[in-house]
């Protein structure tokens, strides 16, 4: 791209080459010295601009006279240099920037774009800025720093998956989240298995193998529109990450350790006061006793996150090399999770046969192990013995004799007082039911790029991002009798995912007059085998271990199945890119990819085409603007993506369905799935419109896009006709619409020379709406009833609107209590709002003052519903505050109406067995999802290095706060930390682990 | 651009070369073609063992229904705040997709591929399981998808009742008189675990059903049954009438599901109903069915050491109090198979076969002797002459330790001995209660004779939660049908409202309404 830049400069330099100019050569560094290559250099005032080299070094033709020169570049910070008359050579520091500011971005397939050409909306976040708050998941550290992205974190700890999606919810049965692309190649994200009402825990994805430190900057592309020449994968949006590499000069060598601590910040209320009558599991009992007080308090545990890295960098005029490692060390907020994480990564890029051929390699591996990462729901989960605890007993006693020994079976069971399938003691589970998760992951590649010509450019990729994974869930014989089994249960996963990608590119840049044009062409193999291994479970309790307490495939049941594990797809494209640009001013991008993919196989529809066109116009270019505004762009697009369907769903063939037992061979299970031959690609159409100014010369900028994204031919899943001979069936059908604004504003209000304030603000709207699934089955929806609770998508609606069931009231609105004075449940469920937030806010805020800086990030997210099911139990069984104070009143107020009579009071225990437990009434467990919160706080001491030639070139010191506190908050927990980061139990809360509050420090070096 | 252009192009040449391959890439090789079953027949024969396994349920199809409203077993779980299927609100609705899924659909392929193949018998199987399994569901719920299943038409109609039952009756004629002239065919001997393939014991039992489904009919086309029911009496291959003969389906590695649900999730003990009747007979077969209370201040009645709970109970808080009482035997935890006809049953049928005049029935009192040693003797129990014999012993009072709305009075005060000079209403009361004790795990037959004939006289649910949702059942009846299922409702709404229509004037698709053979009119 240097070259397209430099002959467009070429170009502008023959326009201006008659006035009076002269030869203005100089460099462009960074903080230490080194050049800063592919930085624009442009006149204030004119239209004039160059492009600095690899070495940071420029030469531009100037007017005669004082001039003031504007250098931007990718991540620094913009500037501007007055230049006197007589000078003919100037050297330019520049720093590091948040806001980014810089004119060049990456966009897909990793070419880079002067951004002012581009036609879709896109935005820069920095790796400093990511790396601001040590945060171990680069995505967790995203929040709020980019409009139009709504993050979900799972409450998990270390280790554990996020939820990223941009604009909306798009596939109803996909997960619409954004595809992460490292340098130009996609990068595998598989989620692993999430907890539900039942149970589990979260199994992770593939984004915390990525180690902060590497990343340069993230280009996050909202919409289809940028993301094209991605295909399909792109459809739901992409965040580049573009990894830091060697630069020229000398070696420096950057150490950073962090170390960060998670405080539990909000319990649910409970009380102490109160216990159970008899051998009930219920505390119901209206004498107050002196009870043990601290012992859910107790059980959480300070997490703490220890992260170590280093990095090198450096490299001649030929070479450059970068080497990073870096640890993490955690342990969780509940005793005994703990996480350890390892990363090495590499990368070199050497220039060959005059410089015209540049190939580099980078090789990244990680190893993440992961010891009882927490989950969420009824079974196995610690914490529903510990809050539902009989208040009476001795908590102590069961914590300390959390096994008793069996003297019949020669081995420890499971000590605790209720036999319930949701109780456990909590220590038992936390000692006895080891979860172990382990993950090998290497992504290696090799890119060569050559100049063919002046114009052409040849650019070939290949890439493996390979991982091995393993699952491995212990339960202890002796445990819970409903969720495990006599002799143990034991639930194992092993396999490997592999991404194979190539790619090839040819690109033309030339410039004839007035017009530019940049031309690309290509064609991609990616080749993904997933999930290729096995995995086998006894099924908790459903069929016993041989002998108890020994996990190996030998002492598996008859009966278990060892699965065989696969998926995989092949996807080969082709695509094109033209883009012309007019006088600079005006720009035109059209674009097309074809992909054919293995998944539509036998359906006809292998093939499709999708095409997209952009325009955009900078319209400070064409007209004069007023002085405050130094750029102004209009932009539009459209574009049409196509998404490929899961694997083997168009004709799948039959399977063994059983290991047999005594008496013979398991039966054959037929494919009993209607075949799908006439399966079509899901099509999403996007049209995006947007505006870019920037004011005061770029001391301030607005970006505002509005976009309206149409998905249609959804494939959908639904029980075939009972009388049909199939079970199950899959049809095209559906219209999905999301559209919405997004608005970044950049401005910089204070800027003195010792004192400044950079604040960001970032605000999005997305609205989605279900216009259609089955035009002839219009009660078909996605989603049903979870345990009383159900998260809905269906026509009319949006995405996961959420139903639960009312009280049952009179006409004038009165509880209708039964014969009993028990108030009664609506007959059926309503709809009380949708999980999804309104309207999305970030605000980031740096102020620097001399040495010292403070960053402030308010996060935002306005309107949609939360659930809590902790809530409901907690009342059932008798354990909330709510319930020890109603009983203290012996009575609860009500508006309700018992066979004509009026009824203002109900006894406590009535009212909250009614209302409480799974699946009764609902309603008082709905809350608003809004919460403000300080998402982030650091204070920053930079110190002075005062000696050019000193060993330390840079060091820093900053203390981090995450999650300190919320401003507004009406949820008992935070609906951000997500007990699933899957679709259906979003803003749903069962038994997961309490929101926490984090506080670190950070100490950097660099040599 | 020419460079590009032809790139493009030799690129798109190459990929189309290679999307040959899709097909094989998007097959999951774990998955198995028709050809390569084809070997040993496995193809057509390997379904079997699940078909048969399918026609019985599990929890919430048999356990939370049945069992629960026919008194055997009953739940100390307060399952959704103790408003469910148990205490007549529903819930749980699951056995008609268990039929349509793992018995229909798999048995239509198996049709199809023994066309295919050319191995008819296959087919002729697969079409008399279907019989069982669809027998057992419109018991269930009346009309059901029989003569019209596998058609692809949008809207899929229900058969009527008495249309359904012709077709059962005509079907078993062919099945029969293939079976007769393959007496020997050894094709199934691999794939069946009930009776190694031996197709002279298939016959036996079909006569069986023949004869189940006539006594079914007996009320509502009089006419008919004893057709049907003098057909299976008559024919030479014979009744299920020794217990070697009982038909047994193999439980495929599963725990029996009475003993999962019991032992394992701690949601079900001994019911109340059957503990009144045992209890006041001291019946020696409630050792082989249930485990003893294991708190000794549970059982009320000395002498048995049993404790069941109330049918549709009122429970939750006393779940804890409720699990002392008894188990279901810890025999099913290790049980292969499970009883789904047996001679037992055979000799109960004929029994009133013969108080209703049909030929070839034989003796009344023969029969019913016979029925309760037949049981006796597959449970395992002793003790039998003496039973046979006891003119005296009547079902207890129930009362429940943990909760007394649950206690009741027995409405039934039928004695055990055989008596000639009873009427035969009193003669069929001793014959459907005698049939009620030798049934358990096979209670959905015990809920048809009750509706058929009021037999055993059992008390209402303690906790009747039935409400215009799924219709109201009066505090003086009980429970008499399931609802079709949502997916029907929703997806197939023209058929199910042709349904309703079907089962007869003034019908809702409710649970309080009658199916076609309960006609709530006299015995005789």
């Amino acid at each position: 791209m240097t070259k397209i830049r430099v002959l467009l400069l070429f170009m502008l330099i023959a326009n201006v080459a008659s006035a009076q100019t002269r030869q203005l050569s100089g460099v462009v560094t960074d903080a230490n010295s080194q050049g800063v290559p592919s930085a624009t250099v442009k006149i204030k005032g004119s239209n004039t601009q160059s492009l600095t080299g690899q070495d940071g070094k420029f030469t531009i033709a100037v007017p005669k006279g004082n001039i003031v020169l504007v250098i931007s570049s990718i991540g620094f910070e913009f500037k501007e240099v007055p230049v006197s008359g007589t000078d003919d050579n100037v050297s330019i520091s520049m720093t590091g920037s948040s806001a980014a500011l810089g004119e060049v971005v990456v966009t897909a397939l990793g070419i880079k774009r002067d951004k002012k050409a581009l036609t879709y909306a896109s935005q820069l976040v920095s790796g400093d800025e990511l790396r601001r708050a040590a945060n171990i998941n680069f995505v967790d550290a995203l929040s709020g720093k980019a409009a139009g992205i709504d993050i979900k974190t799972s409450n998990s700890g270390a280790g554990g998956s996020t939820k990223a999606v941009l604009r909306g919810n798009k596939s109803l049965l996909g997960l619409s989240e954004a595809l992460y692309v490292i340098d130009g190649v996609p990068m595998v994200n598989n989620k692993g298995a999430q907890p539900g009402s039942y149970g589990g825990s979260d199994q992770g994805d593939g984004l915390s193998a990525i180690n902060p430190e590497d990343i340069e900057s993230l280009n996050i592309l909202r919409g289809a529109n940028a993301a094209i020449l991605y295909g399909s994968q792109g459809a739901n949006g992409v965040i580049l990450i573009t990894l830091k590499k060697g630069k020229t000069g000398k070696p420096t060598l950057s150490l950073s350790s962090s170390t960060v601590v998670d405080k539990i910040s909000g319990l649910p209320d409970f009380q102490y006061e109160y216990g159970a009558e008899g051998s009930s599991v219920y505390n119901w009992s209206t004498t107050k006793g002196n009870y043990q007080k601290d012992y859910i308090k107790d059980f959480f545990q300070t997490g703490v996150n220890t992260t170590n890295a280093v990095s090198i960098s450096g490299g001649g005029d030929k070479t450059t090399a970068y080497f990073s490692y870096a640890n993490v060390s955690a342990r969780g907020v509940v005793p005994t999770n703990t996480y350890n994480k390892n990363n090495f990564s590499f990368n070199s890029s050497t220039k060959m046969l005059n410089d015209k051929l540049t190939v580099s390699s980078s090789v990244m591996f990680s190893n993440e192990i992961s010891h009882n990462r927490p989950g969420a729901g009824y079974y196995n989960n610690p914490l529903t013995g510990l809050y539902l605890f009989a208040r009476q007993l001795d908590f102590a006693d069961y914590k300390n004799n959390y096994q008793v020994f069996d003297a019949d079976r020669n081995l420890y069971k499971m000590n605790w007082y209720s036999t319930e399938e949701k109780q456990n003691n909590p220590y038992w589970e936390l000692n006895k039911d080891t979860k172990l998760a382990t993950s090998n992951r290497v992504i290696a590649n090799v890119k060569a790029s050559y100049d063919l010509t002046k114009h052409f450019k040849f650019e070939a990729r290949a890439n493996i991002d390979y991982a091995d994974k393993k699952y491995d869930n212990r339960y202890a014989a002796g445990g819970n009798s409903v969720s495990v089994s006599p002799n143990g249960a034991w639930s194992y996963a092993k396999y490997t995912d592999q991404s194979i990608y190539t790619d090839g590119i040819f690109s033309y840049t030339n410039t004839l007059g007035k017009l530019s044009i940049t031309a690309i062409a290509g064609a991609s193999y990616q080749k993904n085998t997933f999930y290729d291994g096995m995995s086998v479970s006894n099924g908790g309790a459903q069929y016993t271990l041989q002998y108890p307490n020994v996990f190996t495939f030998a002492n598996m049941p008859y009966q278990v199945v060892f699965n065989q594990t696969l998926s995989r797809t092949l996807k080969q494209g082709v695509f094109a890119d033209l883009q012309l640009g007019y006088k600079d001013a005006l720009f035109l991008d059209i674009a097309g990819r074809n992909d054919w993919a293995s998944t539509l196989a036998l359906s006809g529809n292998q093939s499709y085409l999708y095409p997209s066109v952009g325009l955009s116009a900078i319209i400070s270019e064409m007209i004069t603007m007023p002085e405050a505004i130094s750029f102004f762009k209009l932009r539009a697009s459209l574009s049409q993506t196509a998404n490929e369907v899961p694997f083997n769903v168009v004709s799948p063939l039959n399977t063994i369905g059983g290991a047999g037992d005594p008496a013979g061979p398991g039966t054959i299970t037929y494919n009993s799935q209607v075949p799908f031959t006439n399966l079509k690609p899901e099509k999403i159409v996007s049209n995006e419109y947007g505006a870019e100014m920037k004011f005061f010369n770029g001391r301030a900028g607005l970006e505002f896009t509005y976009y309206n994204d149409v998905s249609t031919n959804q494939f959908l899943s639904l029980p075939a006709p009972s009388g049909s001979g199939y079970n199950t069936q899959y049809i095209n059908a559906g219209k999905i619409v999301n559209k919405g604004f997004e608005i970044a504003i950049t401005a910089d209000p204070l800027k003195t020379s010792a004192f400044q304030w950079k604040t960001t603000v970032n605000f999005s709207q997305n609205r989605n709406k279900i216009v259609e699934l089955i035009p002839s089955n219009p009660d078909y929806q996605v989603g049903g009833d979870d345990e009383g609770f159900a998260s809905i998508i269906k026509a009319g609606g949006s995405f996961n609107d959420v139903y639960i069931f009312k009280f049952a009231r009179t006409a004038s609105g009165q509880i209708i209590l039964d014969g009993n004075g028990v108030p009664t449940k609506a007959a059926t469920s309503e709809k009380v709002g949708n999980v999804n937030p309104d309207f999305l806010l970030g605000w980031n805020n740096t102020v620097t003052y001399k040495d010292f800086s403070l960053s402030l990030l308010v996060t935002g997210k306005f309107g949609g519903v939360a659930f809590s099911k902790t809530e409901a139990f907690l009342d059932s069984y008798g354990v909330s505050q709510r319930t020890a104070d109603a009983r203290a009143s012996a009575t609860i107020p009500i508006n309700a109406d018992q066979a004509g009579t009026k009824v203002t009071s109900i006894d406590p225990v009535v009212y909250y067995s009614a209302i409480g437990d799974r699946n009764k009434i609902m309603e008082p467990y709905i809350y608003s999802r809004t919460n403000v919160r300080l998402g982030q706080f650091v204070l920053a001491y930079n110190f002075k290095i005062g000696n050019p030639n000193s060993t330390i070139k840079a060091a820093s010191v900053s203390l981090i706060g995450r999650n300190l506190f919320f401003f507004y908050k009406k949820a008992p927990y935070d609906p951000e930390q997500a007990m699933s980061t899957g679709n259906s139990m979003q803003s749903n809360d069962v038994f997961a682990v309490p929101p926490t509050r984090s506080y670190g420090i950070n100490l950097k070096v660099t040599f | 651009m020419k460079k590009i252009i032809s790139a493009i192009l030799l690129l798109s040449i190459f990929i189309s070369s290679c999307t040959k391959d899709f097909e094989n890439l998007n097959r999951d090789p774990n998955q198995v073609s028709d050809e390569e079953l084809t070997q040993d027949n496995n193809l057509l024969g390997s379904p079997f063992s699940s078909l048969v396994f399918n026609i019985f349920g599990h929890q919430i199809e048999e356990d939370l229904c049945y069992d629960s409203w026919m008194g055997y077993m009953n739940t100390p779980t307060d399952f959704v705040g103790n408003v469910n299927n148990t205490t007549y609100y529903i819930r749980w609705n699951s056995y008609w997709d268990r039929i349509y899924g793992s018995v229909m659909s798999p048995s239509k392929k198996v049709i199809e591929l023994s066309a295919k193949y050319n191995l008819p018998m296959f087919a002729t199987w697969a079409k008399f399981v279907r019989i069982l399994a669809v027998s057992k569901l419109t018991a269930v719920h009346g009309p059901v998808i029989y003569s019209n299943y596998g058609s692809s038409a949008n809207s899929i109609p229900y058969d009527k009742e008495s249309d359904l039952y012709n077709t059962f009756f005509l079907q078993l004629d062919s099945i029969q008189t293939t079976f007769s002239a393959n007496k020997d065919y050894p094709g199934f001997a691999k794939f069946d675990q009930s009776y190694k393939g031996d197709i002279k014991q298939w016959q036996k039992l079909l006569n069986s059903v023949r004869l189940r489904l006539a006594m079914r009919l007996s009320k509502v086309d009089a006419a008919l049954a004893k057709v049907q029911g003098e057909k299976a009496m008559s024919d030479p291959a014979g009744l299920i009438e020794v217990n070697a003969d009982n038909f047994k389906v193999a439980l495929l590695g599963n725990i029996m599901p009475v003993a999962q649900i019991c032992y394992q999730w701690d949601d079900t003990r001994m019911g109340g109903v059957i503990e009144s009747f045992m209890a006041g007979y001291n019946d020696g077969r409630s050792a082989k069915m249930f485990e003893p209370a294991t708190s000794a201040a549970d059982p009320i009645h000395p002498s048995f050491q049993f404790k069941g709970i109330r049918n549709g109970a009122f429970c939750g808080t006393t779940k804890p109090k409720m699990l002392t009482y008894s188990k279901v035997s810890n025999d099913f935890n290790s049980v292969l198979n499970r009883r789904a006809f047996t001679a037992s049953e055979v000799s109960f049928l004929k029994a009133e076969a013969a108080l209703r005049g049909w030929t070839g029935a034989g003796d009344a009192k023969t029969n019913y002797e016979n029925g309760i040693k037949l049981s006796f003797a597959d449970w395992g129990a002793a003790g039998v002459d003496a039973y046979i014999a006891d003119a005296t012993s009547k079902p207890l009072n129930y009362v429940d330790p943990a909760d007394s709305r649950n206690n009741f009075t027995q409405p039934s005060t039928i004695t055990i001995a055989w008596s000639e000079a009873d009427s035969k209403e009193l003669k069929l009361e001793k014959i459907i209660t005698q049939k009620y004790l030798n049934t358990f795990t096979n209670t959905l037959e015990a809920w048809i004779d009750f509706r058929r004939t009021g037999y055993p006289k059992i008390p209402h649910v303690a906790k009747n939660d039935s409400s215009p949702d799924w219709g109201v059942i009066p505090a003086t009846e009980w429970i008499k049908r399931m609802p079709f299922v949502n997916g029907e409702r929703t997806g197939n709404t023209t058929a199910v409202a042709d349904a309703v229509t079907k089962m007869g004037t003034g019908a809702k698709d409710d649970i309080a309404t009658r199916l076609w053979w309960d006609t709530g009119g006299p015995n005789f």
